[in-house]
């Protein structure tokens, strides 16, 4: 079969053992590669007895069959690991360059175990790896250990972990290409946790193709899409993905001062447009990337990249600053140190209305621009308040006697899209297998931006079969692995021939989603095995009971029917277990049938 | 209790299809799933009138009461959505479709929309062409790999999210095929001006 390298890296950093073993490749057809491959081998080599931080703990490192191809964005990578901040099933995806050399030294996988004794950073060729000191490293910011390993995206990536990583922030990113991050569940803090400051990657091995010539005719296709859709071709290109940032406020979907408004009146000042007029130098992509969305910005400080829309919104709505200078400058110390802007900012913004209510004695207040570099630094470094922060938002709240005030789910902390206003996005964070995320799985294109259709964002009958389509097609955009934004244009249909092409096994799209079914199922089965239940399929009590404002005012989140509808839609029974025919019809029950 | 929005849906879509010549009186029929669930047009309802008591709801995998008033191919939206990721079908009688079905094993686009939208439509064909088991597998197959398929001498067989998408398909397809007869008629020499236009048969 081609597509795959047919080669898994296994590095033991306890005993410095490195070894090579062939992907299994039932295993590759049944669960693609990147994020459910990881998922596949989480399964067997972390249990429910593996605490995040222990050794036994894994980081998972996978390519997938698309990566590397030159097929529209085939550029991402995902880490797979037992999420530090959800005790959750975890895998984080990042785009740039790593994904793309990692995959041509060679390798579908990288299954890295135990802990080293000093810091260590691993160098990956074609011919061959070798585990390095990396003392000199330790503590250095991501820019400086990208640098110091001598990052080049034409040839040689470097993926490193900050000082946040170091100081097991529980949200802390793994960085690769030095502004790409992959970030969310901390997956960096469990890089921290095995003393791995650094992974570098050169490769040029092509990927092989079953049927390049149909290949190719795929690929021209996409481009046409992808040209056709105005959010691919202008939207992202021109404002980058805070373009949304009006049309959600619009709706009364922006949360606001954590989430208690759903619209912020100075949302313009954090837009796509403001930033493209106040800020922005010039935008650039991902390696293969036609769409572009990445801002390089600057402000009096210095330059940098971003900020994307959720970390516009986390460090400005979510907190009530638009101040973009201060934004943007938090967002690149966010960078730097290696942290999840989503759950820094949100954090952040839970912090603000404990001290307003009297609940936490800090200077923390919405509007406080002034503190916001400042306060993500402590939290980078652990220092003073920042050494709770660094805990997320749920275990500050809780510590704090208002775990309510805390907007995460299973502790991810959600993004920004307020449930209110999108009530199929709030089913989405609700069931997100990884805690309150919107790339498990997006309501936007359906219920704000109408693609393929636009169906009734307020509507709750029917909705469940939307969420889990859209959850589906991300388990399997993650693991062929592609780009979420080049799925706004590229129907799965598309990324479904380019796949069977490519690797010669045949994937009509019905049976492709069906995958995307089938590692769904098995993220849930390894969240039950680790003792979640019906209840943390859950939202922040704000969210049921506190009316939205703006342009959904009055309304909260129908959860409860949705969820229902949900369960029985996905063959579960009504505590959200997998039944045993649904397992069998996955090819699931030999694998987890004791878990149910 | 079937929303008000989702009958809303319903009669938009249905009415439509009537307008456009896509199904005659009371032919053709348009289906959601919700979940567990099915919404789909009640028998011998006619799409261009739908009122709120011909939209039928039952199981997509049990059967019900819902059985005795829904469509006669209910057993073919059954195994599409069995078979697919499909939320929404459309199944219609669009003529000039049909017409080209009756010589044709696939049905290839030559306007710019139907090449970009469609690709390729493939023909299909069962001894039994209405309401069967063998039927709805060769259908539901064939929509595993294609959005649109046609049943020879009978229809097509549309899924999308929504029917707003499923109709797309339907309405595209009968355009693809008014095009190709004009074309047909014209008996002109056609000048190719698309690239990679060969690979659309592999599609």
């Amino acid at each position: 079969m081609k597509g795959w390298m047919g080669k898994v890296l296994n590095v033991d950093l306890g005993s410095g053992a490195v070894t090579t073993t062939p992907l299994d490749m039932d295993m590759a057809t049944q669960f693609i590669g990147g994020r459910g491959l990881g998922a596949r081998l989480l399964w067997d080599l972390v249990g429910p007895e593996v605490e995040p931080f222990s050794p036994d703990n894994v980081l998972i490192f996978a390519a997938g069959p698309l990566t590397a191809t030159g097929y529209q964005t085939s550029n991402r990578f995902s880490v797979s690991t037992k999420s530090p901040l959800t005790g959750t099933v975890l895998d984080a995806n990042s785009g740039g360059w790593w994904g793309m050399h990692f995959k041509r030294a060679g390798y579908d996988a990288m299954i890295v175990r135990g802990r080293a004794e000093k810091p260590v950073y691993i160098e990956i060729k074609e011919d061959g790896v070798t585990i390095h000191d990396a003392s000199h490293l330790w503590g250095r910011t991501v820019s400086e250990t990208s640098e110091a390993l001598g990052q080049d995206k034409n040839k040689r990536s470097v993926l490193c972990i900050g000082p946040a990583g170091e100081n097991r922030v529980l949200f802390a990113a793994i960085m690769n290409d030095a502004t790409r991050a992959a970030a969310r569940g901390g997956p960096g803090a469990v890089m921290g946790s095995k003393n791995l400051k650094a992974i570098v990657v050169e490769g040029k091995t092509r990927v092989e193709m079953d049927d390049k010539e149909r290949f190719r005719f795929v690929q021209y296709e996409s481009t046409k899409m992808l040209k056709a859709n105005p959010v691919t071709s202008q939207a992202f290109p021109e404002f980058g993905t805070s373009v949304v940032m009006n049309i959600i406020n619009a709706i009364g979907a922006l949360p606001t001062r954590n989430f208690q408004q759903s619209y912020f009146e100075h949302a313009d000042d954090i837009s796509g447009e403001t930033i493209t007029e106040d800020i922005l130098i010039k935008n650039t992509a991902c390696w293969a990337c036609p769409i572009a969305c990445t801002r390089l910005t600057k402000t009096s400080k210095g330059e940098g990249e971003g900020p994307e829309y959720e970390s516009a919104w986390s460090f400005g709505a979510a907190c009530g600053i638009h101040d973009l200078e201060a934004i943007t400058n938090t967002n690149y110390i966010c960078n730097d140190l290696g942290m999840d802007t989503i759950s820094a900012g949100s954090t952040i913004a839970c912090a603000m209305e404990l001290t307003e209510r009297g609940l936490l004695d800090s200077d923390l207040r919405f509007g406080r621009a002034d503190l916001l570099e400042q306060t993500v630094e402590d939290i980078g470094y652990r220092r003073g308040l920042g050494d709770e922060l660094a805990e997320g938002s749920a275990r500050l709240a809780a510590k704090y006697g208002a775990p309510e005030l805390s907007m995460s789910v299973k502790k991810l902390e959600m993004p920004a899209y307020d449930p209110r206003g999108m009530q199929g996005q709030g089913l989405l964070f609700a069931t997100s297998n990884r805690g309150g995320c919107h790339m498990r799985g997006n309501m936007l294109g359906s219920e704000v931006l109408g693609l393929p259709k636009l169906i009734d964002r307020l509507q709750v009958q029917g909705k469940a079969g939307y969420v889990i389509l859209h959850q589906h097609s991300a388990a399997v955009l993650d693991s062929i692995v592609a780009c979420k934004f080049a799925n706004i244009a590229i129907a799965e249909e598309y990324f479904a021939r380019a796949l069977t092409a490519l690797t010669g096994v045949s994937y009509p799209t019905g049976d492709l989603i069906k995958a995307g079914e089938r590692i769904w199922n098995l993220e849930r089965l390894y969240n039950l095995r680790e003792g979640f239940t019906r209840d943390d399929d859950n939202l922040p009590p704000r969210l049921l009971n506190e009316p939205a404002t703006g342009g959904s005012e009055g309304q909260v989140s129908h959860l409860g029917p949705m969820l229902e509808e949900y369960y029985r839609a996905r063959g579960w029974d009504a505590n959200g277990v997998p039944k045993r025919a649904k397992l069998e019809d996955l090819g699931l029950a030999e694998l987890a049938l004791e878990v149910v | 209790m079937v929303d008000e929005r989702v009958y809303e849906m319903f009669r938009e879509i249905g009415r439509d299809m009537y307008v456009h010549n896509l199904v005659s009186s009371h032919g053709g029929n348009i289906s959601v799933r919700f979940g567990d669930r099915i919404i789909i047009k009640r028998r011998g309802a006619m799409l261009g009138r739908l009122k709120p008591h011909d939209l039928i709801e039952t199981g997509l995998e049990k059967n019900d009461s819902g059985v005795a008033l829904a469509s006669t191919e209910l057993i073919v939206h059954r195994a599409i959505y069995k078979a697919t990721p499909a939320l929404a079908v459309v199944h219609a009688h669009p003529r000039r479709a049909i017409s080209l079905s009756l010589s044709r094993d696939e049905i290839i686009p030559i306007d710019n929309e139907g090449s970009y939208l469609l690709k390729k439509i493939p023909v299909v064909e069962v001894e039994f062409a209405s309401g069967t088991p063998q039927m709805a597998n060769t259908i539901a197959d064939a929509l595993r790999t294609y959005k649109i398929v046609m049943m020879r001498g009978h229809g097509s067989f549309a899924t999308g999210q929504t029917l707003d998408e499923a109709f797309q398909w339907t309405d595209a397809l009968e355009e693809v095929c008014e095009i190709i007869m004009y074309a047909h008629a014209m008996n002109e020499q056609m000048i190719e001006y698309r690239k990679h236009s060969d690979s659309y048969k592999n599609w």
